[in-house]
């Protein structure tokens, strides 16, 4: 369970996030929702210990991350990029965290395997595309077999193909009672996810329900996201 | 351990660290080689005057690779992905397996001491061998408490560097001021013309442990005293900024 609470974030006179609470529960796939700039990322680097939040709280089981035990066993997380250093290889980049987790070196052949990377696992990361370091991120988080993943943009990057096998297995990640919170701008792909939506804007969430309910009477989740920030933070157009 | 065990796997696994052990067990016997065909004649005419300098010269100067190592280990971290691909940092990473900033720092000067105290073994036996091949008989006998000095003086201008690197975040500054402070034109011997001060600085007073100068105003325990305390301050002002610091920031 996650669970982010009256978050406050400023830098300078600028107010990032202001005041925002919502969770991630367990068995759910939750999108965060919100154009570019909104402070999903900002939300997310919160709640992994990466950034400090001005007021608030974000917390993981209860506990902030720095607090956890395990935290690899506990959460997977995957930001910008692939987050590994463009001259080391990729099972090189596994293998260290591996290590830092104290998990064997067959597991990183596994999640290798389960992103269907093993065949440039011996290539430098800087030669990767967009996509190979998406999934580069993704075997990275999975490497614990956490039952909680925060990613944000996962589908950034990838090619349909790798979009499609996102989307089912973390559909499967979430059926097997695992919290899945993943963060987007891309309302559309989103769409066949998600078994909750919450929808931020400006610092501030304009939308917080199961999907359904985020939908309503609107024909797509794009227009329900539309038409709500333009609701609710005074726009127009 | 675990976490330091990740920092070592970490550094073996970055190509330009081969460099940087390279420059560190061969560079120290080229500097000395070379220092020791200067002084050859006059050593064995009985009146140089630089006999008790001999081979530590080269240690002194050759401590490139170590500042590499220290700066590499922090900067590999902060080095960003382009935007095409993301730009991403390795820190994200780095802090999602290992939570506490303190220990991930700690682990990671740990690494760096280690690498910096082998590889500072290696270049005594190049430089050592290089001196006895070179001067003979003539070759001064080397004194292990010298030679343990020169050990202290690598792995804390390794720890410097880290340390200072953790605060610009970027491996330009420190490595082209500890570089070219070791190697070409010392600060802190300029300045030591102007203001007794200098003598002050980490890598003056660190050299104190091994090297009799002429100038010398330490005896080698509080020259390594005062460099053991610059590289604390390092720290310790790298650790604070380094918890406060937003990684996005």
């Amino acid at each position: 369970m996650l669970t982010i609470d009256h978050l406050v974030k400023r830098r300078g006179a600028h107010e990032i996030l202001s005041g925002i609470s919502f969770q991630a529960r367990p068995g759910r796939v939750t999108g965060f929702l919100g154009p570019n700039g909104a402070g999903k990322s900002s939300t997310l680097r919160i709640l992994l210990g990466l950034d400090r939040a001005t007021s608030g709280s974000a917390l993981i089981n209860g506990k902030p991350f720095a607090q956890l035990a395990n935290p690899l066993m506990t959460v997977g997380a995957a930001f910008d990029g692939s987050g590994a250093h463009g001259m080391r290889t990729g099972r090189a980049h596994l293998r260290w965290i591996a290590r830092a987790a104290g998990l064997p070196r067959s597991r990183v052949e596994e999640v290798l395997d389960m992103v269907g990377l093993t065949y440039a696992a011996g290539k430098r990361v800087g030669s990767y595309s967009l996509g190979m370091g998406r999934r580069l991120a993704l075997a990275a988080a999975l490497l614990g077999d956490p039952p909680i993943l925060v990613l944000d943009e996962p589908v950034n990057g990838l090619d349909p193909e790798g979009i499609r096998w996102i989307r089912t297995f973390l559909r499967e990640r979430a059926e097997f009672g695992n919290t899945v919170l993943l963060s987007s701008h891309l309302m559309g792909e989103l769409a066949e996810t998600v078994d909750d939506v919450v929808i931020i804007k400006r610092g501030k969430i304009v939308a917080d329900g199961a999907l359904e309910e985020i939908i309503g009477t609107h024909s797509t989740l794009e227009d329900a996201f539309f038409a709500l920030t333009a609701e609710r933070a005074g726009d127009t157009g | 351990m675990k976490a330091f065990k990740a920092e070592l796997s970490k550094l073996f696994s970055l190509p330009y660290i081969w460099l940087a052990l390279l420059l560190g067990a061969f560079a120290p016997a080229l500097f000395a080689a070379l220092d020791n065909f200067a002084e050859k004649k006059d050593i064995i005419a009985g009146i140089s005057t630089r006999l008790s300098e001999v081979g530590y010269i080269g240690l002194a100067f050759g401590v490139q690779g170590v500042i590499i190592v220290g700066v590499l280990a922090v900067s590999s971290e902060y080095v960003r992905e382009s935007n095409e691909n993301g730009g991403g940092q390795q820190l994200t990473t780095s802090l999602s397996v290992v939570p506490s900033r303190l220990s991930f720092m700690l682990a990671k000067g740990g690494a760096v001491t280690i690498i910096s105290i082998l590889l500072c073994v290696v270049a005594i036996f190049t430089t050592l061998t290089v001196t006895r091949l070179i001067l003979g008989e003539y070759a001064p006998t080397f004194d292990w408490s010298k030679l343990l000095g020169v050990a202290c003086y690598w792995v804390l201008t390794a720890l410097l560097a880290s340390g200072l690197t953790f605060i610009t975040k970027s491996g330009v500054i420190p490595l082209t001021v500890l570089m070219i402070n070791s190697s070409v034109v010392s600060l802190s011997v300029v300045l030591s013309k102007v203001t007794k001060l200098a003598y002050y600085l980490p890598d003056r007073a660190g050299i104190d442990m091994f090297m009799s100068m002429s100038d010398s105003v330490h005896t080698p325990l509080a020259g390594g005293f005062v460099m053991a305390a610059w590289a604390a301050v390092f720290f310790m002002i790298a650790a604070i900024v380094f918890h406060r610091r937003d990684v996005a920031a």
